[in-house]
């Protein structure tokens, strides 16, 4: 797809100091971030973390209110063809109608896509074992899934982007369906954004991790290398911050130990020789979680009169 | 994109058929007796023509006993509501249906901007209601054909299935119930929602506005009338002979040998007139959900706690304000919790 090889070293992704305000409450704001192309990226967040608002703005569903999101180097704007185009989408519990056949399904693909495949929407079909004449309702939820899916593929958009792709299917079914989402994104150079809220099942998938929470980029790079900033500390609980090395991300006090999450290159020099310290390599979830608490701890959503607090993405 | 507001609109399409074939049989049925008694109780020759009914008196009563239920007031009154539940039944689930079921995202996330997906609906819907509206005023036009050479076009169940009107006001519900729909957000209380201020417009319109759309006509008594006893001479919902002297007046008022009417010849130019309100107000309302549906902030503004519509199965549990705490969250963080506490543990256990 020439439209890829055009796009090389382009992000497939950029958002600069990105905002959308409903009213008076801020939905998302001031969120930068860059995702290269190639990637499959997850956003991750609790419920109102602005994950739907930010991934509405890329879609061309929302117009920001501050700043702009362009997908490999245009600018999103909400309501023109040329953004819908950009991106496949596979909305919250992949709604499509439910009173239409798959068939159907896939003709209204085809009359609101000009480049709809429709041969890889039928060999889909054809490969997951679901007749094109089943009504969409008698589809069990994982289906559904996959038919969402692969209306998004056959748009044959260069970014696929997947909001809580897997929260309303059963574990068997969530798994299946990342194994799909995997297994199309190594046959293919198409760039991925999946949102959940659920942190546990993106951990092997994902290559590139944005957490966003009350509304602010928390945290955003690639997985191995922020799995490698990290530590998780465990110090006596006297031990003071400012003794800690590196950024403290979060902090957890327990009787006698603390159990510190910390973002520290020279973590292990640290602790080196002292009684009690230890330092552990941190894993995916206990990252993100930490990251997560850390934005409970600060900003809720500021309300539009007076400029909220600007936390920084934290970027590698 | 046609293609899709035929898939989603062609149940809607089949019920109107279906309903004009029941009007049409219904009339065909009744028409059939209405005409053969119209020329057995002596109507049918040149005796309207005359004198404007005088001589056929018995003829007319006998007519208007047996036939008389099309102008009394509770078949007007179902009349009059059925062109409001054509257009709100059309109209409340167009877009609220999609923001009820969560398939606005499925529908607005194709290569099709929601302005230009909007716009066909409605081009194709609202023609589908113009010939709905068309069909249903020449059935009942034909079939009211013989009560309409005593009574006139200008009375109540004349006046609005005959002319241009009765398309209009399917519009003008159907119009309404698409905005409510988007304000709304689900169906039901959309239609209903459009109805109420459709009826009392509708009735306003034709109780308060439609006899002084022109200026009337105020002239002396029709010769035939002074003729009679007063009782015969009437206004409102027509006798033979109107106080005018001509069938089809609307008399407004008598006041001794004057009277004050519109006469029958306006019927057009008031069709006209009262069809262009209604459909002005259809314009408006449509209008101003295409500037809501490109400007979506300006409705999500409306209702803050709705930004992220919910789906539909998630409607009768609380919605969650940002902020909350998930759940799966918490279950996560319990998790990760309970794994410190055991390392903590076994730290403590090894540092002994």
């Amino acid at each position: 797809m020439s439209e890829h090889d055009a796009g090389r070293g382009v992000p497939a992704l950029r958002a600069e100091h990105l905002g959308r305000r409903y009213g008076k409450v801020w939905g998302l704001r001031d969120c930068t971030l860059e995702v290269p192309a190639g990637t499959v990226a997850a956003l991750v967040g609790p419920n109102g973390a602005g994950k739907t608002t930010l991934l509405e703005m890329i879609i061309g569903l929302l117009e920001p209110t501050e700043g702009q999101v362009s997908v490999f180097g245009e600018t999103s704007h909400a309501d023109t063809a040329e953004t819908l185009a950009r991106v496949g989408y596979v909305a919250q519990d992949h709604p499509l109608y439910r009173d239409f056949t798959i068939a159907d399904t896939f003709h209204l693909g085809r009359s609101m896509n000009p480049r709809w495949d429709q041969g890889l929407a039928e060999a889909r079909m054809d490969t997951l074992g679901i007749p094109l004449k089943k009504k969409v309702k008698s589809l069990s939820g994982g289906q559904q899934a996959q038919v969402s899916l692969t209306m998004a593929l056959a748009k044959r958009a260069p970014l696929l982007v997947l909001d809580e792709p897997v929260s309303s299917l059963d574990p068997i079914a969530r798994l299946e369906f990342m194994r799909d989402v995997m297994a199309t994104a190594a046959d293919s150079t198409l760039s991925f954004l999946i949102s959940s809220h659920v942190v546990s099942e993106l951990e092997r998938f994902c290559d590139w991790l944005i957490v966003l929470a009350h509304g602010h980029v928390q945290l955003s790079g690639p997985v191995d290398d922020l799995l490698g900033a990290h530590r998780l500390l465990t110090v006596p609980r006297a031990t003071p911050d400012a003794e800690l090395p590196g950024t403290v991300i979060e902090r957890t006090d327990s009787d006698r130990h603390s159990s510190v999450l910390v973002r520290a290159d020279d973590a292990e020099a640290a602790v080196r020789g002292r009684a009690g310290w230890q330092a552990d390599t941190v894993s995916f979830e206990p990252l993100v979680m930490g990251y997560l608490q850390r934005g409970s701890h600060q900003s809720n959503p500021v309300p539009a009169e007076r400029p909220g607090p600007s936390t920084k993405a934290v970027t590698s | 994109m046609i293609w899709v507001s035929w898939r989603q609109h062609r149940g809607q399409a089949i019920a109107c058929l279906a309903l004009l074939a029941a009007l049409a049989v219904y009339a065909i049925i009744e028409s059939t007796s209405m005409r053969s008694a119209f020329s057995s109780d002596g109507l049918a020759g040149s005796c309207l023509a005359r004198s404007q009914g005088l001589g056929c008196e018995n003829g007319i009563s006998t007519f208007m006993n047996e036939f008389g239920s099309a102008v009394n007031i509770a078949f007007w009154s179902v009349c009059l509501i059925i062109p409001g539940v054509i257009g709100v039944l059309v109209g409340g689930s167009l877009i609220a249906r999609e923001l009820e079921y969560g398939t606005w995202r499925l529908a607005w996330s194709q290569t099709v901007p929601r302005t230009r997906w909007l716009a066909v609906k409605l081009a194709m819907v609202t023609g589908g209601l113009i010939v709905l509206g068309a069909a249903m005023t020449a059935v009942i036009t034909w079939y009211r054909a013989p009560m309409d050479q005593l009574t006139g076009h200008f009375q109540h169940n004349a006046y609005d299935y005959e002319g241009l009107v009765l398309t209009a006001y399917i519009l003008c519900a159907f119009g309404f119930a698409v905005l409510a729909g988007l304000l709304i957000r689900r169906s039901i209380p959309a239609m209903v929602a459009a109805f109420i201020p459709w009826l009392a417009i509708r009735l306003v319109v034709e109780f308060v506005f439609r006899p002084h759309f022109m200026t009337p006509v105020t002239s002396r008594l029709g010769a035939s009338c002074l003729s009679q006893i007063g009782t015969v001479c009437g206004q409102g919902i027509s006798y033979v002979p109107q106080s005018t002297g001509r069938i089809g007046d609307l008399v407004l008022s008598m006041n001794g040998n004057t009277v004050t009417y519109q006469p029958a010849s306006r019927f057009w130019a008031f069709q006209g007139i009262e069809a262009g309100i209604f459909v002005a107000l259809t314009a408006v309302a449509l209008g101003i959900t295409i500037w809501l549906l490109r400007r979506r902030a300006a409705w999500v503004a409306l209702y803050p706690a709705l930004a992220t519509p919910a789906p539909a199965t998630d409607r009768r549990g609380g919605r969650r304000g940002p902020g909350h705490r998930d759940p799966e969250i918490m279950r996560q963080l319990e998790r990760r919790l309970t794994a410190e506490f055991e390392s903590v543990s076994c730290s403590r256990m090894s540092s002994r």
